[in-house]
């Protein structure tokens, strides 16, 4: 029991065959993704400024302690080398709008790795994207703070200081694409810049780390949903490049739902968890009470990856539906 | 047959062994929806507490002239009557906090600790016996909404019962105030709850093993008790 | 048969019983209920009529509304108790506005269910006594984080947008509705 507590590869062998393979083990694939987030925290320090890095730091330093805590308190063996919670800090800070308060910070990591992981029994059985958990608790208690967004240090146009998305929803002014890719907008601290995401997503998926299906089925989903919208009434609608640089798509396509933990195992199954989650999210931005809903979409879906496993499980050759 | 109890056990255990929120986890719509302050929460606790008690005396008290077959719907009439009183008193003595409760006093009719204690205690028992254990378990519902209503409103709006009591530079986490935070801390306080009466009953075995061997009257005494 | 004459006497009996109990109370309580109504009403038609001293129900209209009649009983304005769509649910107001309908004497929320700490805010004063005086020709309008420059705008709370702008939208409703009345030569 301990073992399967320890290492979350074993999660994998609940399933039936094909088995995922991985020339990684947890460990040195936990620290291929913090190579992976370098980019986008250069980001981050370039467009908002260095304070960031310590918004980044007592939100990993809080993952690591609340996790460390709570193990010696449940009498568990400490597992802090995985890197886990140190991805997780990371993960929240770079979804937390720039300036955040550092006490709150704290908080929101307190929350991700207690309420997020150590609740459901630790790495391996949560249900949920720890990070984004803390997101959404910071999201719901701190609304303000949450939504208050800087102008980034290179702007040059007006509407910098909303998000492109929140510009979109209650303004009707469409943000310059290009401004967007490089990540000189209005926006959380590492989802900015679609580029600096991408290096770092490329990456990942180039050795490996992560499953290419979810993150090309979001992409996938968000040209063809957010286009169908488009197509009906371009003046209203962005278009699906919008959709794909816009707020935290990229950097939920690349770095959330491709969580090994919170993503479905089977192939059919990734495909449609990436759909499901365009699909929501085209649909809170566009009609939602909120400009943004990559965190909502994620997390909802999330929720359905037990049964889209069960539902999408291979059959054995020969066997009865 | 039942083992008669005494009837300070008949009470306490609803505040603690069956708790009605954090064991039998029954009343949950009252419980999450009006415990946004601590004095909401006391509000509900004392009105759930007034119908539970009357309802259990009427019903005790014509427990054997009632039939069968229509029992359900004179226990809701008597419920009813109870719970109307509960509404109109509140409405012309304390109109602002009838506002608060809203629509959450009326709902009283169907919470399910008042109909659950009548169907399996007030029917059964005598009068004595009924109204001890409707205050017992109006004491454990008023209890559980009392620390849900206080943690939320220390947490969500600084205060208790009106009172600052954390310091201005403290953000108010408003998820406490929605309805978010009710099944945050309902779930922390159960679990806080479940794992305090798992080590009791831990506790309690190992001292019966080490007991074991050198006096048998400890053990059947402790076993008397715990029924 | 004996069974059934039983339940039928014993449900009579505890529905008689409750009942007669029952309006006993409500005979008790009802005059207090409706003197609290009465007494919120007039708290809340005086904060938006600071000068009212009295006040009468319009009569032969299909909706609430209150002539506010200053000291000698000259006509001051209307109260009106308005509601329409929030963020969440419905935002009840009382408008208060002069004789002529062009100009506002303030503003209350009687009841809203707006999310708490950002939609809530459109109860606090700062927001609501934007609303004296302001101008409701040709109708309300709201900016977006800037001071209004024109008589007849106010300023949106910043992250409580949709609230603010929810209460601007009803207010106009409102006072369309007074205007649409007394242009049809309707008496108000």
């Amino acid at each position: 029991m301990t073992t399967i507590t320890e290492n979350p590869t074993y999660k994998l062998e609940l399933a039936s065959s094909p088995h995922v393979h991985s020339k990684w083990n947890t460990k040195q694939a936990m620290w291929l993704v913090v190579i992976a987030l370098i980019p986008p925290v250069i980001s981050a320090l370039v467009f908002f400024g260095f304070y960031q890095l310590s918004i980044i730091a007592v939100s990993v330093g809080f993952c690591v302690g609340t996790e460390i805590t709570i193990k010696k308190f449940r009498k568990r063996k400490v597992s802090i080398q995985d890197g886990s919670a140190v991805i997780t800090g990371l993960l929240l800070a770079l979804i937390l709008p720039p300036n955040f308060s550092l006490v709150s910070t704290a908080l929101g990591a307190i929350v991700a790795i207690s309420i997020g992981k150590e609740i459901f029994g630790g790495i391996g059985f949560n249900i949920f994207n720890p990070a984004l958990v803390g997101r959404a608790f910071l999201q719901a208690a701190f609304p303000v703070p949450m939504t208050t967004w800087y102008t980034p240090n290179y702007s040059v146009d007006t509407i910098t200081s909303a998000t492109p998305l929140s510009a979109m929803k209650f303004d009707h002014v469409f943000a310059d694409i290009s401004n967007m890719f490089i990540g000189n907008i209005g926006g959380s601290i590492g989802e900015t810049s679609s580029l600096a995401v991408l290096i770092g997503g490329i990456f990942l998926l180039v050795i490996g780390i992560v499953n290419w299906r979810v993150p090309i089925a979001m992409t996938t989903g968000v040209i063809v949903f957010g286009g169908i919208f488009w197509l009906i009434d371009p003046v209203k609608y962005p278009n699906p490049a919008f959709h794909l640089f816009a707020g935290g798509f990229l950097f939920g396509a690349l770095f959330m739902a491709t969580d090994w933990v919170t993503s479905p195992l089977t192939a059919k199954g990734m495909w449609l968890y990436g759909l499901g989650i365009s699909l929501m999210v085209v649909i809170i931005r566009l009609f939602g009470g909120l400009p943004e809903g990559v965190m909502y979409a994620i997390l909802l879906m999330n929720a359905f990856v037990p049964l889209i496993n069960k539902y999408t499980r291979p059959k054995v050759f020969g066997g009865t539906v | 047959m039942k083992k008669q109890v005494t009837l300070i056990k008949e009470y306490t255990k609803g505040i603690w062994e069956t708790n009605p929120v954090f064991k039998q986890v029954l009343g949950m719509c009252p419980t999450l929806a009006v415990t946004v302050s601590a004095e909401n929460g006391i509000a509900m606790g004392l009105a759930t507490t007034f119908v539970l008690v009357f309802s259990s005396f009427i019903i005790s008290l014509v427990r054997k002239l009632i039939p069968t077959q229509v029992r359900i719907a004179s226990y809701i009439v008597v419920i009813a009557t109870f719970v109307t009183i509960v509404d109109l008193v509140m409405k012309a003595q304390f109109p602002e906090l009838s506002v608060a409760l809203g629509p959450y006093i009326p709902l009283i009719v169907v919470n399910c600790i008042i109909l659950g204690r009548q169907e399996a205690f007030a029917s059964k028992n005598s009068v004595g016996r009924s109204v001890t254990d409707a205050l017992g378990m109006g004491s454990g519902f008023l209890l559980a909404l009392f620390m849900l209503g206080s943690i939320r409103e220390i947490l969500g709006s600084r205060t208790i019962l009106g009172f600052q009591v954390m310091p201005n530079f403290y953000e108010p986490w408003l998820i406490m105030i929605l309805p978010a935070g009710a099944f945050l801390t309902l779930g922390l306080l159960m679990g806080t709850f479940a794992t305090f009466s798992a080590r009791k009953k831990r506790i309690e075995r190992e001292f019966i093993l080490k007991k074991h061997t050198s006096s048998r009257q400890i053990i059947s005494a402790t076993e008397g008790g715990a029924e | 048969m004996k069974t059934v004459v039983k339940m039928i006497v014993t449900l009579s009996l505890i529905g008689i019983i409750s009942g007669g109990f029952l309006s006993y109370i409500a005979a008790w309580a009802a005059p207090k209920i409706e003197k609290h109504r009465k007494e919120a009403t007039a708290k809340a038609i005086f904060l938006v009529q600071p000068e009212g001293k009295k006040y009468e129900s319009v009569e032969k209209i299909d909706f609430e509304c209150y002539k506010v009649l200053g000291e000698n009983d000259q006509l001051l304005g209307f109260a009106l108790p308005y509601e329409g769509n929030g963020f969440q649910g419905k935002i009840r107001l009382m408008i208060g506005i002069k004789d002529d309908l062009k100009e506002m004497t303030g503003l209350q929320v009687l009841e809203q269910v707006e999310t708490p700490g950002l939609g809530t805010r459109v109860t606090e004063e700062d927001y609501l006594k934007q609303f004296v005086g302001l101008i409701t020709e040709p109708r309300i309008d709201w900016v977006k984080g800037a001071a209004p420059d024109k008589s007849n705008e106010i300023q949106a709370i910043t992250g409580a947008t949709i609230s603010s702008k929810a209460v601007v939208l009803i207010v106009n409703d409102g006072i369309k509705k007074l205007r649409s009345i007394k242009d049809s030569g309707g008496k108000l």
